[in-house]
């Protein structure tokens, strides 16, 4: 495979309830992580766009994000039901055939006009999960018990996580949920779902992210420091959780075994753990050790623009190695009930 | 959400299940559409003028996707409420689930007098369905001012005027050239 670097990449603040459109608050984000990568609109080859409609309660709504990328004169483009980051590794594929130079990928998702505990339980086997109404919250806690079950997480480890990310997000621009934080206070509130309290829970999370990714001469003309992507790899499990063990994350061990993880030390982590527990399982399926700084921006906990989180995780590792130094980072987006399906993305400065 | 029902067959096996489902969303007007709004309970069209090519975008939508320049207040144009009709479609109705209609009925698109602002989907009134044509000049039927609505305007209804305009009158003047109009894309 030929080396691809990332070489802009923009987020918008994750909001609550964004005021703006899908493509309204998509504008800005594109436009920076164009003029950041330093290259015209025009260079761009290939575009790839994630988002879920039924987020938006439209059916084609991601036709319309494509107003904030400029489609006139037609442009070469294409779109997943999935992350950005999914979009991203599209992009990385077609950038291989080495015809273009440039490509953009970007995720944006407005999850503040639906409800998630009604739409994602679509998502599931239709027969047997849907009508019973297993919503992400429901289906993580069954995840959360099962590990505190077996003895691999405790609450109290849940509640540093959760302080942690907080903490974290406080120099975090992009973060909705922010701030210092007690673990003994929190682990005295009430349970949302048991054994999951509002902490472990992310937030519900307008926003959207984008990176430019270009092939190695492209990215050494334009960029001072791109970040290259090593390696990136996406394995996914049975739809049906019961024929998982909720415990571990196979898909993710293996996506980080094929993205070339152990081929040098890990400096930063940015993980798609949208549920407290589910960071220590992540850990642990990519073996990452005490010294790697997990999550600096605050990760999904902070901020979870669905859609958009995945991506933003790429580009918070790239952020890491070019704007404070890292030398080797590591992202991870997920997708489906219970870290299903995961994508890892190792990236190195020079 | 409705439980799913089950039609039991002779041997007791459920041989179909009916799922029922809802879903519901509530997207506040975002801050342009909102005052699209507003204007249109005064009777007024309004959108917003590109700064760099000249499109005129009805109901503003804050940018100019040809030229991805975004646009503000100070691009507002207030638009004519009178037009040529540049496109239609006869539809005749089939009686599914939902469709009031019963008899085939237009739907048009009306280009505004004065650029390129065009309103898609709009009802024609007091002219047959077989005499609408492209090119027919068109004025709009505004709802006496206090019975207006905007209930039905949201971020994505582009165009969109129901519940303030209840159709486009033919106004009898001659018609503009068609050939003006076919084949050409609208915005």
């Amino acid at each position: 495979m030929d080396d691809i670097a990332i070489i802009g990449y923009a987020q918008s603040p994750s909001q609550r309830r964004a005021e703006l459109t899908e493509p309204q608050f998509l504008f800005p984000v594109i436009s920076e992580a164009i003029e950041r990568a330093n290259v015209e609109r025009r260079d761009i080859g290939f575009t790839c766009a994630g988002s879920c409609d039924y987020l938006s309660g439209q059916t084609f709504a991601f036709v319309m994000n494509l107003e904030a990328v400029g489609a006139w004169p037609p442009i070469s483009e294409s779109h997943v039901e999935m992350d950005g980051a999914w979009a991203l590794y599209e992009a990385w594929v077609r950038l291989q055939h080495g015809d273009i130079d440039v490509a953009l990928a970007f995720g944006s998702g407005k999850s503040s006009p639906g409800d998630p505990s009604e739409i994602y339980p679509l998502q599931l086997d239709p027969y047997t999960l849907t009508p019973l109404g297993a919503d992400p919250v429901s289906m993580a806690a069954l995840q959360a018990r099962a590990m505190l079950d077996k003895g691999t997480i405790t609450e109290q480890e849940m509640a540093e996580i959760a302080v942690r990310s907080r903490t974290n997000a406080a120099n975090n621009p992009y973060a909705q949920v922010r701030g210092s934080g007690d673990v003994d206070t929190l682990l005295r509130e009430p349970y949302v779902t048991a054994p999951l309290r509002r902490h472990d829970l992310p937030p519900i999370s307008d926003g959207a992210s984008a990176v430019v990714l270009a092939t190695a001469d492209k990215a050494r003309a334009v960029c001072e420091r791109p970040v290259w992507i090593r390696g990136i790899d996406h394995r996914i499990e049975p739809h049906q959780p019961g024929m998982r063990d909720l415990t571990e994350s196979i898909s993710t061990r293996q996506a980080g075994r094929h993205a070339g993880i152990d081929h040098g030390p890990v400096e930063v982590a940015e993980l798609s753990a949208t549920f407290s527990h589910q960071e220590k399982l992540l850990r642990e399926a990519l073996g990452l050790g005490d010294e790697v700084q997990v999550n600096p921006s605050g990760g999904a906990l902070a901020a979870n623009p669905v859609m958009a989180v995945g991506l933003a995780r790429i580009a918070e590792a790239a952020r890491a190695i070019s704007e404070r130094g890292v030398s080797r980072a590591l992202a991870h987006a997920t997708s489906g009930q219970c870290l299903q399906q995961n994508l890892v993305c190792v990236l190195e400065g020079a | 959400m409705t439980p799913a029902a089950t039609e039991p067959d002779d041997d007791n096996s459920v041989k179909m299940m009916d799922y029922f489902m809802q879903l519901e969303y509530r997207e506040p007007l975002c801050p342009v559409v909102r005052r699209y709004a507003d204007q249109l309970l005064e009777g007024r069209l309004i959108g917003h003028q590109c700064p760099s090519c000249g499109l005129v975008y009805l109901p503003p939508r804050g940018y100019c996707p040809i030229c991805v320049v975004e646009t503000t207040d100070a691009d507002e144009t207030v638009l004519s409420d009178r037009g040529t009709v540049t496109n239609y479609t006869v539809v005749t109705p089939v009686q599914y689930y939902g469709q009031h209609e019963t008899e085939p009925f237009v739907r048009a698109s009306v280009t505004l007098d004065g650029g390129n602002a065009t309103m898609n989907l709009q009802d024609l009134v007091d002219v047959p369905v077989d005499e609408v044509r492209v090119g027919m000049r068109v004025a709009a039927v505004w709802k006496p001012k206090g019975e207006r609505s905007v209930a039905d305007i949201s971020n994505r209804s582009w165009g969109s005027a129901e519940g303030c305009i209840d159709g486009w009158r033919p106004t009898g003047e001659p018609d503009a050239p068609a050939e003006q109009f076919l084949g050409k894309a609208t915005f």
